[in-house]
């Protein structure tokens, strides 16, 4: 079935496009704020500024300093090879640009990983070096819809779920939750994250999975209260019902290694 | 003879190497309709990819389409008379079975390579922190200024 390419107006080609392709995708018919195309990746490229990347990537709030490029990256209407070259000829060879091309080059990893081994990325890579205690179940509802009632949980979810984007740190708290706290299997926290992501990519998003759960690294990926507060200038705690009782991840890294996989600190990274 | 040129999700780019090289050839994307009835992303990223497609076809003979990618890749060559498809690889598998399925049926597939970051082929170490050690000097020598920027006043906030 031949689409329509005449359309100029954005709601109009939205509403067509929901029509032309029913039954090829789930939730509500609404575009992202971010705009697809060439031009709008050249903006965007043009509107980063490299410079305290190394320091301040990690920022989920109130201040991003990230590039916001992974759309555009993901499906080659911009290439990694693009994207450093201006960003090196524009802000010379720095620390900040050397962390964003180190950066970029996961990327490329990823992508290296799914040539070789193809659809066995979806399958664990290695053995998990630890398991948690957490009984197995599937994806609970509040997850889904976003109200587990933990703020930092909740609204990155909700950023995805409305924008297509999630911040790489906020990713990270996500996918740690979700399969060391809850006990989920890393395939179903992907599949939800591939649905909605505007860079949902087979390689970087299961093998990020994979790496945070400990079946693509040496050791599982976790967080605590304190690295959230940190990293989000309290623009989350500070809202949360649950910060003054009840935050599930309002432990020391001693405690939580115990709590969540039964073994110290020092066993869970390998040491 | 005339030729067509292939976009998929991977390279959906007005600079795809397959469309540059084929600078008056009619293009093609297709929904991929067995695949996302079976995926049921959200519509926000259908919508991204329609409006990359819009832009990497515009000023050529274009088609956007929803529909089995063999069959209607197939059929649209066969609409413009031509015997030869481009299109820019992918490392996904489904990709090695569209190229497949295409010249199955017949029509003549030219495969361009995307643009490189580094010269790395084969297989990766197991950690990037390995791989990184061994292409970090390549990585990080840009091979030009990169692609021409709008000026500041187009740019949003
Ligand atoms: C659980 C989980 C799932 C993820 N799923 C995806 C996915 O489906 N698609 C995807 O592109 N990235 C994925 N990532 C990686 C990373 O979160 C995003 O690439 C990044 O957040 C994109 O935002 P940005 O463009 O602002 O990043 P920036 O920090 O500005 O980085 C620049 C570019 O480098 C690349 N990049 C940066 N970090 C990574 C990384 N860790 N892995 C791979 N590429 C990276 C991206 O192309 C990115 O656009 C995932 C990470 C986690 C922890």
């Amino acid at each position: 079935m031949q689409l329509r390419t005449d359309l100029t107006n954005r709601a109009e080609q939205a509403a067509y496009l929901a029509e032309a392709l029913a039954g090829l995708y789930s939730g509500p018919p609404t575009p992202s704020p971010i705009r697809g195309g060439r031009r709008a990746a050249l903006r965007r490229l043009r509107a980063f500024d490299a410079r305290n990347y190394a320091r301040a990537r990690n920022d989920v709030a109130p201040r991003r300093n990230v590039s916001a490029l992974s759309p555009y990256i993901r499906h080659g209407v911009l290439t990694l090879a693009e994207v450093r070259d201006s960003i090196i000829s524009r802000f010379g060879l720095t620390p900040d640009t050397e962390k964003f091309v180190n950066e970029l080059a996961w990327r490329a990893f990823w992508q290296l990983v799914y040539a070789h081994l193809g659809d066995q990325i979806y399958q664990d890579i290695e053995p998990a070096k630890r398991r948690a205690r957490a009984p197995r179940r599937s994806l609970p509802p509040e997850v889904v819809s976003a109200q587990t009632g933990l703020v930092c949980i909740d609204e990155s979810l909700q950023e995805l779920y409305t924008t297509g984007y999630m911040h790489n740190h906020a990713r990270m708290w996500v996918a740690a939750y979700a399969q060391h706290w809850l006990g989920v299997d890393w395939r179903e926290g992907a599949e939800l994250f591939y649905r909605h992501l505007l860079d949902g990519d087979p390689a970087s998003n299961s093998l990020s999975w994979q790496w945070v759960g400990s079946t693509f690294s040496h050791k599982p990926y976790i967080f605590n209260r304190q690295n959230v507060e940190r990293f989000s200038g309290d623009a989350f705690c500070s809202r949360c019902a649950l910060a003054s009782g009840g935050c599930p991840f309002d432990d020391s890294y001693e405690n939580l290694a115990w709590r969540l996989f039964g073994v110290s600190l020092a066993e869970l990274e390998g040491r | 003879m005339s030729a067509i040129v292939w976009l998929h999700g991977d390279s959906l780019s007005p600079n795809d190497p397959a469309l540059l090289a084929n600078p008056e050839a009619p293009a093609i994307f297709v929904f991929d309709e067995p695949f996302l009835a079976a995926a049921q992303l959200s519509f926000k990223r259908l919508f991204f990819l329609y409006e990359c497609a819009l832009e990497a076809i515009a000023g050529r003979a274009g088609s956007i389409r929803r529909g089995v990618v063999v069959d209607e890749v197939r059929a649209f060559a066969a609409e413009h008379r031509a015997l030869t498809a481009h299109v820019t690889a992918s490392v996904a598998p489904r990709f090695q079975r569209y190229v497949t399925g295409l010249r199955a049926a017949g029509l003549q597939v030219v495969i361009h390579e995307p643009q490189p970051f580094v010269s790395w082929r084969g297989e990766p170490p197991r950690r990037f922190s390995a791989f990184w050690r061994r292409v970090a000097a390549e990585a990080l020598r840009p091979t030009g200024p990169g692609p021409a920027l709008p000026s500041e006043q187009e740019v949003e906030s």
